[in-house]
């Protein structure tokens, strides 16, 4: 029966999001090949987290325990991958492009001279030749590409998170679980930690749930006050375009665009931005887009999801407001 | 003596790309080839380690024949040493492909003399894989490093280097032995402002040039088109379809949009 | 026969010639001057020659061929379509009237952009022994008593010594465009730029949907139009628009002199959106994408204000030195021949051992014997003509387009009506005097 891979991504047992959406197009995928869900899983007693797979919808998991595995490590981690597809020959093989999963898939396609296809955002099967079609923007997004590995398997992709909804969890589903063991020592993986340094709280805007951004239209930086409060009380972060930022009203860190941060939040809402294709680069992939801009013509609003001609002030203000006033009547 | 090779690709500058709406495919008129910036973050670390350190610094691209003007600039950042692999058996190569091919370059280059340290980019800014450089260093059996910010200590004697590695959530401290291959992300190194002597030296800097037939021997069926297991099916341009509705506060009132915001934060959990 | 400098230590450079700029002054004189056998070192400031140029515009072959000989049978042909046709058009706000000549010799002139076209100069030039330093900018020169002898430039001189590198030489050619900085250093000139002395051209680059640019302009294969565009385009202000045909692209753009798009407070981009406005181009660049876009100064001083033109141990060319003919298009050809004589005079300098103004005046005469100098004479009074005469540019096109119109619509009228009508608009515009001033005063130029 065809597999289709999914590599569940985890740190001291806890599961990436972009795991949870790769086992939802998986299920996709499998069942137009007719065949599996299966989950890799790599780490160092993590068992814990192996009946949250199988909740969303893995049928297999494969399970490689070692201690040497406690930490991510780039050769330990590709040789246990890359020994379990070759032994299993899975169809195709899921991987988060996340700075961990492009690390390993990197080294596990190497290894089974395969081709990888990087930062996917879309995936279908082929109805004619049941290949995988990998969709995947290149030059800085100007361009998107459909891209096949017709004789080579497993046909392998990385796929940008936020891309595919976390599938709906079902806790009774129980699949079967494959303890695999491969050979592996610690000098073999070369690289040591020495010390984790957690990211300070201070501008995470890739990680950001809520976005609030401005752009040239917001006029001066007392605008980007006013905004600040809104991403306060939403508990999110402040986003700028490139004008904003150059006219100094707020600090580069919270550029979002091609030379800023890729974003990809639940809401972003974009305040007197015009929607350049560099800015758009950085935040297109946002859940939900709401924009206001007085110019109705601005390129903003084609991408957005809820689009408001009108001034930027009159709705941050009014928004504000409402939200204050909700959250004051709720407790 | 610290012995670095750098590889580096030469990219058309992204930020001008424009497509042909008939076709959908690149104008790559007027738009200026430029090395990867990633890559020149790779060259400017070369340079400071120069500085600090006696180092020799190889400096490896493979592309088409203009890719030699990316190696002269390289020169610029004091590459001793420049090599073009160039060969229309090359072209067409996916990562893949191309981790092949650099790989037996540099196991060629190291029969003379052993490499304590492989810069790559990040990712090259065409096709963002941030591939090859993993794909190198498994085909060369040696250790890798991506997404490096800092160096936090070179120690030449011991041959071994502490970095630091930047991760989602946070950054991690790593010590590896040399000869490791490490992928630079922006911040890693400053740019230089390189002497007189380097901007003369590299105008007449000329690269040595391997081609598919020699100084080494490739495997064909590994090389380019042929040896790239991906397939480009279909090239287009990303369609901006209006996807939402549009309201003009001439039309709605303030409060009616308010609470539509208001509604999509509700549906998302974020009131 | 170099002279050894006395007393000091041998600096780290050491060349016979600095040349200051990689425009096509400083490139011909720097071919020149290592096919005389000279050490001759270029400094661009520009990622590479030709990076920081805007340009029209058109090359003419029989100066480039005084560089480089085997123009235009090269390899890597920088230039984008021979110039067949050119000519004026008179733009108004109703539509146009077009004059154009069909060239005789379509090898005579291209279009071409700068770009390409110096970055090939600076290749040929490498080759031919020239020493270029790119991203490097000239900041000073260096005296020794009365005499220059040198640069100093922004880049650390090696890895081990952090100074600014400075250059030694013989003599030093500025060659530094409309900008002139080190000109004004020399103490060539006694007083900065003035807003009348210079025009402000700004230009795009415009991409037509494909077989577009060719269908709209009548345009075949390897043909090229050249036109200069008079009238609204630029707002009826003194100046001219250009339009010329690359290969895939148009060049368009529009230049007024400075002092008057200060007086009216106009931002450059606002003139090429105004003119892009008029009818006849909005037609044209409908559906048009800008490729390009920047802005640049054209020196218009003209010979009464021209710097002089050498020093102690400095030559100027080219923009620097103000040769720019704006009523014929010249510039670029101007410049590489003031290259040229440069050469020249620096061979001679270099065969007297005299690097003084005695031995460089070389160039002055050199120029004064030269068409060129005739031709800036020739046109010496024609800024402040154009300056005072702002109906030239206003009343004229408007006038032609409107005769035109009468003349060439059958109104179902008898035409000796039609010809009093004409009559009637040029009195009320301009009256038959005036007319035939404004024609005297052209004339005086010419003849
Ligand atoms: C190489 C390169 C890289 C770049 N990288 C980035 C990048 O990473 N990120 C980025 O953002 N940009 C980037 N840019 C710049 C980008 O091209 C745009 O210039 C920039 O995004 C525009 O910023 P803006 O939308 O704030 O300003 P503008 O384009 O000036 O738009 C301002 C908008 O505000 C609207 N407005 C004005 N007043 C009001 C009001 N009272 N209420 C509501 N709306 C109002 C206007 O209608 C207009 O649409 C890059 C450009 C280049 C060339
Ligand atoms: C819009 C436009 C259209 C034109 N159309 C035509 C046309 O159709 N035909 C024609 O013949 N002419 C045309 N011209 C004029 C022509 O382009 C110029 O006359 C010619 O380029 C002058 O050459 P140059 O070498 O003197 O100066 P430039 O080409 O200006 O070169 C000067 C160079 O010096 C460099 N530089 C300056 N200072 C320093 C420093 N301190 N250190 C290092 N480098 C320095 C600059 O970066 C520049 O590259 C046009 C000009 C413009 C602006
Ligand atoms: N053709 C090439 N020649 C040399 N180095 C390359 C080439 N392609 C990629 N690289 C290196 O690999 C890095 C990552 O590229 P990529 O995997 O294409 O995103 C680049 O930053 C370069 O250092």
């Amino acid at each position: 029966m065809k597999e289709v891979w999914v590599y569940i991504e985890q740190e001291e047992g806890k599961i990436h999001p972009v795991s949870f959406e790769l086992l939802g197009v998986a299920q996709r995928l499998a069942s137009d090949l007719s065949g599996r869900v299966s989950a890799l899983l790599l780490g160092y007693k993590v068992e814990d987290i192996i009946d949250e797979i199988f909740a969303y919808g893995a049928e297999k998991i494969y399970y490689l325990d070692h201690q040497v595995l406690s930490y991510y490590r780039h050769i330990p981690y590709v040789k246990g991958a890359s020994e379990l597809a070759k032994k299993y020959k899975p169809e195709i093989f899921l991987i988060g492009a996340t700075p961990l999963g492009r690390d390993l898939a990197g080294g596990v396609a190497t290894h089974l001279e395969t081709g990888l296809t990087a930062d996917v955002t879309e995936l279908s099967i082929d109805s004619e030749t049941g290949q995988l079609l990998m969709t995947r923007p290149a030059y800085g997004g100007n361009i998107m590409a459909t891209i096949v590995c017709p004789h080579h398997r497993p046909q392998m992709a990385t796929v940008r998170p936020r891309i595919f909804p976390v599938p709906e969890r079902k806790s009774s589903i129980k699949g079967e679980l494959i303890r695999e063991s491969v050979e592996l020592h610690e000098d073999e993986a070369k690289v040591k930690r020495l010390a984790f340094i957690p990211k300070e709280k201070a501008v995470n805007l890739e990680y950001a749930e809520v976005i609030v951004a401005g752009g040239k239209g917001i006029g001066s930086k007392d605008g980007f006050s006013l905004l600040a409060e809104l991403a306060k009380e939403l508990k999110g972060e402040l986003g700028a375009s490139r004008l904003a930022v150059e006219a100094h009203w707020i600090g580069y860190e919270h550029q979002v665009g091609q030379t800023g941060k890729t974003v990809r939040p639940k809401v972003y809402l974009a305040f007197g931005i015009s929607g350049a294709i560099q800015h758009r680069a950085g935040m297109q992939n946002s859940d939900f887009i709401v924009a206001v801009n007085t110019d109705p013509e601005a390129p903003i609003f084609q991408i957005a999801n809820l689009g408001i001609v009108g001034d930027w002030k009159k709705v941050a203000e009014a928004l504000l407001f409402a939200i204050r006033k909700e959250r004051s009547t709720d407790g | 003596m610290l012995n670095i090779l750098v590889s580096i690709k030469q990219v058309p500058d992204t930020t001008n790309i424009r497509i042909n709406p008939d076709t959908g495919t690149l104008i790559r008129e007027g738009v200026p080839s430029i090395i990867n910036p990633y890559d020149i973050v790779a060259l400017s670390l070369a340079y400071q380690l120069k500085l600090r350190f006696k180092a020799k610094v190889t400096v490896i691209t493979m592309g088409p024949p203009q890719a030699k003007n990316a190696l002269k600039e390289a020169v610029e950042f004091g590459a001793d040493r420049i090599i073009l692999l160039c060969d229309r058996k090359f072209a067409g190569a996916d990562t893949l492909a191309t981790s092949y091919t650099l790989a037996e370059a540099i196991r060629f280059l190291q029969r003379e003399e052993l490499f304590d340290l492989f810069l790559f980019g990040k990712q090259a800014i065409d096709g963002d894989t941030a591939q090859v450089g993993p794909g190198v260093a498994n085909r060369l059996g040696i250790p890798v490093i991506t997404y490096v910010v800092k160096i936090e200590n070179l120690d030449p004697i011991h041959r071994k280097i502490v970095v630091h590695r930047k991760t989602e959530k946070g950054i991690e401290v790593l010590e590896a032995p040399f000869p490791i291959l490490l992928t630079c992300e922006k911040d890693l190194s400053p740019l230089p402002f390189v002497p007189l002597e380097n901007i003369l030296k590299a105008q007449r800097a000329e690269p040595e040039t391997f081609n598919a037939e020699g100084p080494l021997s490739f495997q064909r069926d590994k090389l380019g088109l042929k040896g790239s297991p991906t397939q480009v099916k279909k090239v287009y341009t990303p369609e901006l379809k209006r996807i939402g509705k549009i309201y003009n506060l001439d039309d709605v009132s303030l409060d009616d949009v308010v609470s539509k915001i208001l509604d999509v934060l509700r549906e998302r959990d974020l009131l | 026969m170099p002279l050894e400098k006395k007393g000091q230590p041998m600096g780290k450079y050491k060349y016979d010639v600095v040349i200051v700029g990689g425009g096509p002054a400083g490139l011909s004189a720097g071919i020149k001057l290592v096919e005389k056998g000279f050490k001759t070192l270029l400094i661009e400031r520009g990622r590479f020659c030709g990076a920081k140029n805007l340009f029209g515009g058109i090359i003419y072959t029989s100066s480039i061929k005084e560089i480089v000989p085997e123009f235009p049978e090269v390899d890597n042909f920088p230039a984008e379509r021979p110039v067949t046709e050119e000519g004026y058009f008179f733009i108004s706000k109703d539509g146009v009237v077009k004059i154009l000549h069909t060239k005789r010799d379509p090898k005579e002139s291209y279009t071409a952009l700068r770009a390409k076209f110096d970055a090939f100069l600076s290749d040929y030039a490498i080759k031919k022994g020239l020493d270029i330093a790119v991203k490097t900018r000239v900041l000073d020169l260096i005296w020794e008593a009365n005499k220059v002898c040198g640069v100093i430039v922004d880049r650390p001189t090696s890895l081990e010594d952090k100074t600014p590198a400075s250059i030694e030489a013989k003599v030093v050619v500025l060659a530094e465009g409309v900008n002139r900085v080190l000109t004004e250093r020399a103490g060539l000139v006694d007083r900065t730029v003035e807003p009348s002395e210079v025009v402000l051209a700004v230009k795009e680059v415009l991409q037509l949907p494909k077989g577009e640019m060719e269908a709209r302009l009548g345009l075949g294969e390897n043909r090229g139009l050249a036109i200069e565009l008079m009238g609204e385009v630029t707002l009826g202000l003194p100046g001219t628009g250009f339009l010329y045909t690359n290969k895939n692209t148009l060049s368009f753009g529009v230049g007024i002199f400075l002092n008057k798009l200060m007086d009216l407070n106009l931002k450059p981009y606002e003139i090429l959106e105004r003119a892009k406005a008029l009818s006849y181009l909005r037609e044209l660049f409908n559906g048009a994408e800008t490729l390009e876009y920047g802005a640049h100064l054209i020196p218009e001083w003209g010979i009464k204000a021209f710097p002089k033109l050498f020093g102690n141990g400095v030559l100027v060319v080219g923009d620097a030195a103000g040769l720019v003919n704006p009523l014929f298009r010249e510039g670029t050809n101007l410049a590489i021949y003031s290259g040229l004589m440069a050469s020249e005079a620096i061979k001679f300098a270099f065969e007297k051992g005299d690097f003084t103004e005695k031995a460089l005046k070389r160039y002055e005469e050199l120029f004064k014997e030269s068409y060129i100098y005739k031709d800036m004479l020739m046109i010496k009074d024609l800024k402040a003509i154009l300056l005072s005469n702002s109906q030239l540019f206003q009343v004229y096109p408007e006038l032609m387009y409107q005769i035109c119109h009468l003349y060439f619509s059958a109104q179902g009228r008898a035409k000796r009506d039609v010809i009093r009508e004409i009559l009637a608009i040029i009195r009320r515009k301009r009256g038959l005097l005036g007319l035939v001033r404004d024609f005297l005063k052209l004339g005086r130029i010419l003849w």
